[in-house]
């Protein structure tokens, strides 16, 4: 595959027509990284991307990319609103997987004699779901509710504080959700499994603030070195999945009709105009409201969690939640003109920049918070949005560090109990409900994420706010 | 080899693991397409839990439809996993009473998962059609498919 570099940060793939790309492909990428991600099949998959009908601008890779199934995770592709397709496998199986961060009125040195006993607090009142069941419990009806309203109906059902909807992406509901087009196995799957984390990389981390690289925008963030933050990953839980599976198993059936042909079936889409593809996006909408209330149950029983062992007086105020598995119908300028685009993010994370009306009024003038993982034992990030990413990367960053080792070749040889010695050793206490949980998340199996960071503040798409540090991590 | 020690805790399995940067794969056989698709099945479910746990109390009806061979192959699976983790049953084993390329009928058996008793061992999210493969391979069907997690 020919990569040229384009400068520091970026390096393109151009297009190739024998391969059936309507575009090229750009990789936000260093020297260093790129050569990282040549090493699997994710620019591939980037390559299948640019394949697809109605493509607008180029195929895009953030630097975490890796490889994923169909899309990359870590890709971007903007379709047209009007002629472009939809693909269920271009959101992702985990619809409106994403990250909140919550700040809380303690500091480091407050937490740290108690952090024991507050690890297993949260360990008991946050479950990961594999026991069956969470802590919010509702009926079918309320489910109705909770696909239109997201994390709304959370609020307003006694599970958190009137601000917390207000500060999450899109007031945490996305409009256009058809709970109708979410079958009945989407929500036998989801129904129970409210205010669960899930596996796999879903984890809520204890961290506090490290350091502080923008003390203007962290103040408007309203956080400060040391400061004890809580960060939660977790998205639509098995609700969402059977939505994805469902529209896959549909795309698959109904693609020929639209004479669509495509390089991997996984990429399976549909017209965005179609009736398939309205009632995909009716589905994601629900599940992507799902999500936010998920995420919302998970917060209300950590703020419970918080106060069980620090007393009432704490408090636990969201900073921001963004999504980074989905689908968003949003305008942007390609090659000159402006146009309505079916935003595809795969792992990428929406970050407008200062004056975007849709950040809360509280941070318009600084960008809208991204919040980028990174693995156990090493640090995360707190970005702000900027301007580079609405001129080039359709409003979006990275998501995370990415993977760099795959889930067996990092537990290889490794003892669960002697990885989890080795992080308390570093001050980072780690619960989870799965073994697997700890061995297959270790540091080492991640990207750098600060050269992640690097990239994306070097090539103008968000700026540096702060970095956070592990005190203890709840695993899936 | 049709067997691999995946770890030590969990036995010894008839179908291989696949790598993937960020998930994980399996390769399942079976002598003919029947054997195979209830191989696939258990093999998922190995990943997921244990089904040596589970014992099969109960029997249940499980029927799928879909276009093509390799498509039947992750419509059943999806089906099997939402038996899984929505109905929330452990299945032993499956016997396949009737498979043509587009459908598929078996039953399962097994019981309510318990979760003392049914330990899981990750939270599968769904079955994808990356690199997914049904071949014949020296007289015997291999299907290799990719698992979200």
């Amino acid at each position: 595959m020919h990569i040229e570099p384009i400068d520091a940060f970026r390096h393109r793939i151009p297009r190739d027509e024998s391969r059936g790309m309507r575009t090229d492909v750009i990789v936000y990428a260093s020297h260093r990284l790129i050569e990282q991600i040549r090493k699997d099949l994710s620019l591939e998959q980037a390559v299948n991307v640019a394949t697809l009908p109605g493509i607008a601008g180029p195929s895009l890779a953030m630097p975490d990319i890796h490889q994923g199934y169909g899309f990359p995770i870590g890709g971007v592709a903007a379709m047209d609103a009007e002629h472009g397709v939809v693909s269920p496998g271009g959101v992702g199986f985990d619809i409106n997987c994403g990250v909140r961060l919550v700040r809380t009125t303690l500091t480091a040195a407050d937490v740290r004699p108690h952090l024991q006993p507050l690890i297993h607090q949260i360990f008991r009142d946050v479950p990961c779901g594999t026991g069956g069941s969470g802590n919010v419990k509702i009926g079918p009806r309320d489910l109705d509710r909770v696909l239109s309203e997201g994390a709304r109906w959370m609020v307003h059902n006694g599970y958190g504080e009137e601000r917390d909807a207000e500060f999450a992406e899109a007031g945490g509901a996305l409009e256009g959700a058809d709970p109708s087009a979410v079958s009945e196995h989407a929500r036998e799957r989801g129904l129970p499994q409210l205010g669960t984390l899930g596996s796999g990389n879903h984890f809520l981390e204890v961290q506090y603030v490290d350091a502080v690289h923008d003390e203007k925008i962290a103040q408007t963030f309203g956080i400060a070195k040391d400061q004890v933050v809580v960060l939660i990953h977790s998205g639509s839980r098995g609700l969402g999945h059977q939505v994805c599976t469902d529209y896959v198993s549909l795309m698959n059936k109904v693609m020929a009709r639209y004479g669509i042909t495509l390089p991997d079936r996984q990429l399976a889409c549909g017209p965005i105009e179609s009736e398939e593809g309205r009632r995909y996006l009716g589905a994601m909408c629900a599940a992507a409201n799902f999500a936010w209330a998920n995420r919302q149950g998970i917060m209300h029983f950590l703020r419970g969690a918080f106060r069980r062992i620090f007393g009432d007086d704490v408090r636990l105020a969201l900073i921001y939640d963004v999504c980074h598995n989905i689908a968003k119908r949003e305008r942007y300028e390609v090659e000159g003109r402006k146009r309505d685009v079916l935003v595809h993010r795969k792992g990428a994370t929406r970050a407008f920049p200062p004056g975007h009306r849709e950040i809360p009024a509280d941070y318009r003038t600084v960008g809208q918070p991204v919040f980028v993982p990174g693995s156990m034992g090493t640090a995360s990030w707190v970005l702000a949005g900027a301007d580079g990413a609405m001129r080039e990367s359709f409003g979006s960053v990275c998501h995370g560090a990415g993977r760099l080792l795959s889930r067996t070749a990092v537990r290889k040889g490794k003892d669960a109990r002697q990885e989890q010695r080795k992080l308390e050793e570093q001050g980072i206490l780690v619960r989870s409900e799965t073994r697997d949980g700890i061995l297959e998340e270790l540091p080492e199996a991640y990207k750098d994420v600060d050269e992640v960071i690097e990239v994306v503040h070097g090539a103008g798409l968000a700026r540096k706010v702060a970095r956070l540090k592990p005190l203890g991590v709840i695993k899936g | 080899m049709n067997t691999l020690v995946y770890d030590e805790g969990m036995g010894i399995r008839p179908f291989d693991v696949l790598e993937h940067p960020a998930d994980i794969g399996f390769r399942a056989f079976g002598n003919d397409l029947p054997q195979l698709f209830a191989n696939a099945a258990m093999a998922m479910l190995s990943i997921a839990g244990d089904p040596e746990a589970a014992e099969p109390r109960s029997e249940y009806s499980i029927a799928v439809q879909s276009g093509d061979r390799a498509s039947l192959m992750v419509d059943w699976l999806s089906e099997v996993l939402y038996w899984f983790d929505g109905k929330r049953i452990a299945f032993r084993e499956f016997a396949i009473t009737g498979l043509t390329d587009c459908a598929i009928q078996a039953t399962g058996r097994g019981e309510p998962r318990e979760p003392e008793r049914h330990q899981a061992h990750l939270i599968v999210k769904a079955v994808t059609y990356h690199q997914l493969k049904i071949e014949q391979r020296d007289g015997r069907w291999v299907a290799e498919v990719y698992l979200d997690i």
